[in-house]
């Protein structure tokens, strides 16, 4: 029997392998168009990211955020919703951690848990009015997600330039301190990999292994069922999207307590922005699981760090080098994307056969 | 009467092959003439709404052909039948509610300037058309602030604005009240003295001896005879809608003394999803070793009886108690807890999760509690042992129990997956929707004795069906149910498939 559950992740595997090719194909087309040397490109490419060992700690380092907001997409996915708040919730816990890790002063140790909770505190809580909204109101996530995400950017942008500035350097917030700084293993990865490591291992067990889990899988696959099941929806809803608001503020302490050499977030969130949409993307990747999110980040993250090499030894415009990257990213998102549309599909035509 | 033939079906064959075995239609012949209103009589499934979805172009049909006015015609979509001049009003409504009723109309019209409806024109062609016909709206109100007769009155204006020749109406008294239906007679008797030909399609024996000239009875696909209506009686009507039929019972073995009473409802009142009174007002009991059947055509309120019962639809007002204890409007989990179990009307799409396995569908009641969980974590190894063991006991055919979505079953072993998780732990009280419908005869005989059992063991069993065998088969009591409310309950000794027939038709008391 395991056997055909290894079979299973055999194919999926399979298909973004090929969806991989797909994409390197894609962009070496692209480069040969322009005239750049692919092979030398993706050499690169590959060396960069995987060739030695600072190369492979800066990929992780990438990959981190990633893989938590792609787990907060992820997860919400499971209940059958469409999470794309983590952007928001992920600048909330960038600003909780510096708060606690950067404006106040704790024991070593301590320190830096209590940052990274209260990071997750604020990033949970940020995802409150969006499922009070859909419950109360039925307001679509991705209209309040949208809308939270840019409240979220001025109001941090707010408190970086008025509150917790930097009194060195006006551009940015206030230095986490030594005290609530992950330890560095190695070029800028810390210790806080291993840690969203096991909180992603923490999420797996959640979904798939407690009752909790299976309620939020049951209203994502059939709320009719639920309902008939007992299981309150709202209940669900909320937790899904709090799961979600943690994990997206796990994301934001991730790159002000565990990434040097900042250490704080930048008046400009230049630093955050855009890691929680790029989350979407690692998420299809992992097809929306938290195993496969972890490798999905590590290549997401591999890809980001290696195209610098692209630029830097093949010689590729490093615009070039972002259409690369999307390229083999849409390729490898493509295989997940049609699985969710055709379940809606089956969905709907469901209905019409029992309904005709 | 003696009008021109406006539409002809010969031979009308349809299937839907994989879907079902059997023809949905076989070979049909059917006619409307101008100047008359040709009423469709027969049960669910019977094949009507089928028959006038393929006479206006909704449908294909498999072999045979239609004729407009003598000539041959091939329908690739209903605007080939509108272009034919025939138009239909479908059961549910097709309207947006948040426009008006003039741009609803508008919304029909294929050629116009892309930026912009000729609003002034359709309104007044509309109002002109309602004068006409008494079918009176007003023109400006928002669709979402209509009652059902008016949304129907637009629903059919929509249709005449093409000025068809042949007018069909699917059920369209469903959602009507008495006032609201007989006003509608009265617009279809104005039709057919136009010239137009009028196909209603019903259920209700009444209707069609108020408003018809003819009427065609079909049962399970096949015809049973066209007659004119002043030529034919109701009981004859019911008996070739229905069928003969022998009842036949079940051996009951040692009888089983009816204990306390298990369910009990009181002046119960439950709204359906849009908000129309469903269930008015409907009473009964059921004890403990008591089948209580429960006949009548489906949409009569038994889906919103049985869902107010088990706690998924609110009660808006009545009681309804359990061995005593008020479970109105109770969250369906506690009711579920207080030992009442669902068999839904819609297995797929309630009863089960298509994308989860076997195991997982099995825990859906339980999973809380102590036996498949600790502390919120759950033990797949005692859901694997305790999956294992009903699979063998209700013989459910699956590769296996953890692996595969149960999607991939079979209706009737998605069904005895139901069965074994509402059965197994023996609930005080079964509600049962269709429990065996479109299931193969060795499922059926399976469900049936698992019933049977269980109301040995003293449970309560509310027995919910279209299927009159299956009502007379195994029910202690059987009440009917029309309208809403229940016209009247019989104890299995002096039901009679006449009588519950008559009462299912809504043919005065007998």
């Amino acid at each position: 029997m395991v056997s055909k559950k290894i079979r299973k992740i055999l194919y999926r595997l399979a298909e973004s392998l090929l969806a991989v090719g797909i994409g390197f194909l894609g962009g070496a087309f692209l480069m040969l168009l322009y005239g750049y040397d692919p092979i030398t490109a993706y050499r690169a490419l590959l060396t960069g990211a995987f060739g030695d060992i600072s190369g492979i700690y800066e990929t992780l380092s990438f990959a981190t955020p990633l893989i938590l907001t792609a787990l907060t997409f992820g997860i919400c996915v499971r209940s059958g919703l469409f999470n794309i708040g983590a952007e928001g919730q992920m600048y909330m816990g960038a600003i909780g951690a510096v708060m606690i890790g950067g404006a106040m002063s704790l024991p070593a140790g301590i320190h830096a848990a209590t940052a990274t909770l209260f990071a997750m505190l604020l990033g949970g809580l940020w995802s409150i009015p969006v499922s009070i909204l859909k419950i109360t109101r039925n307001v679509h996530e991705v209209v309040s997600t949208i809308m939270l995400n840019w409240i979220s950017f001025w109001l941090v942008t707010y408190l970086i330039t008025y509150q917790l500035t930097d009194p060195m350097r006006a551009e940015r917030a206030v230095p986490a301190q030594e005290t609530a700084r992950y330890t560095v293993i190695g070029a800028s990865l810390t210790t806080i990999f291993p840690v969203v490591i096991a909180f992603t291992l923490l999420i797996y067990f959640i979904v798939w292994r407690t009752t909790l889990g299976y309620e939020l899988r049951l209203v994502g696959y059939n709320p009719e069922a639920a309902r008939y099941a007992g299981i309150s929806i709202p209940r669900a809803v909320v937790m899904s999207f709090l799961l979600g608001g943690l994990a997206a503020g796990l994301a934001g302490a991730s790159q002000v307590l565990g990434r040097p050499p900042s250490w704080t977030v930048y008046a400009t969130l230049g630093n955050l922005v855009n890691l929680g949409f790029e989350g979407i993307g690692v998420s299809l990747i992992g097809r929306n699981h938290p195993i496969g999110i972890i490798f999905a980040a590590i290549f997401y993250g591999g890809i980001l760090h290696g195209g610098r090499f692209m630029e830097f030894e093949a010689g590729v415009a490093s615009e070039l080098v972002r259409a690369i990257n999307g390229i083999i990213i849409v390729a490898l998102a493509i295989p997940e994307l049609l699985s969710m549309v055709s379940g809606v599909v089956k969905r709907r035509r469901g209905k019409e056969v029992e309904a005709g | 009467m003696s009008g021109e033939v406006l539409v002809e079906a010969r031979g009308v064959v349809k299937s839907f092959p994989g879907v079902w075995e059997h023809l949905i239609l076989d070979h049909i012949n059917f006619d409307v003439r101008a100047g008359e209103v040709h009423a469709l009589l027969g049960e669910n499934g019977a094949g009507k709404t089928v028959l006038a979805n393929i006479l206006s172009g909704f449908y294909t049909l498999t072999s045979g052909q239609i004729y407009v006015r003598g000539k041959p015609v091939h329908f690739k979509s209903p605007f080939d039948a509108i272009k034919n001049g025939i138009g239909m009003v479908h059961q549910e409504f097709t309207l947006v509610p948040s426009l008006t009723v003039v741009e609803n109309i508008a919304l029909m019209l294929r050629k116009h300037n892309p930026l912009s409806y000729p609003l002034k024109e359709v309104r007044e062609r509309t109002l002109e058309l309602s004068e006409r016909y008494g079918l009176k709206i007003e023109p400006d109100r928002l669709v979402e602030h209509l009652s059902l007769g008016e949304k129907q009155r637009v629903e059919i204006l929509k249709v005449l604005y093409w000025e068809p020749d042949v007018l069909i109406l699917d059920e369209p008294t469903s959602v009507l009240t008495i006032d609201e239906a007989r006003e509608l007679f009265k617009i279809l008797r104005r039709m057919a003295e136009e010239g137009k030909g009028v196909v209603f399609i019903t259920h209700r024996i009444e209707e069609i001896m108020a408003v018809a000239d003819r009427v065609t009875v079909l049962r399970l696909g096949r015809k049973m005879g066209t007659f004119k209506v002043s030529e034919v009686g109701k009981d004859e009507l019911l008996r070739l809608m229905i069928g003969e039929m022998e009842p036949v019972r079940y051996e009951r073995g040692r009888s089983v003394e009816w204990g306390r009473v298990v369910l009990e409802v009181r002046d119960l009142h439950v709204l359906s999803d849009d908000g129309r009174e469903a269930v008015k007002g409907v009473s009964f009991e059921i004890h403990e070793g008591e089948i209580l059947g429960i006949a009548g055509v489906s949409g009569n309120g038994q889906r919103e009886l049985a869902e107010a019962i088990t706690g998924l639809r609110k009660a808006s007002r009545g009681r309804i108690r359990l061995m005593g204890l008020d479970i109105t409007n109770k969250p369906a989990g506690e009711i579920a807890k207080l030992g009442v179990r669902h068999i839904p009307e819609e297995r797929r799409r309630m009863g089960v999760v298509e994308p989860m396995c076997l195991a997982e569908n099995m825990i859906i009641r339980e999973y809380k509690e102590k036996t498949f969980s600790t502390a919120g974590v759950i033990k797949s190894k005692v859901i694997t042992e305790h999956s294992k063991r009903l699979v063998e006991r209700f013989k459910i055919l699956t590769p296996d129990i953890w692996d595969t979505e149960v999607r991939i079953l079979s209706g009737g072993n998605i069904q005895r997956l139901i069965l074994a998780r509402e059965l197994w732990k023996g609930p005080k009280l079964l509600v049962a929707f269709h429990p065996t419908y479109g299931l193969d005869l060795k499922a059926v005989t399976h469900t049936h004795q698992h019933f049977m059992e269980l109301r040995q063991k003293g449970a309560a069993i509310l027995l919910i069906s279209e299927d009159l065998e299956e009502i007379f088969l195994l029910s202690d009591r059987i009440a009917v149910m029309l309208d809403g409310r229940i016209v009247g309950t019989l104890g299995a000794r002096e039901a009679t498939p006449e009588k519950i027939g008559h009462m299912m038709a809504g043919v005065g008391a007998s």
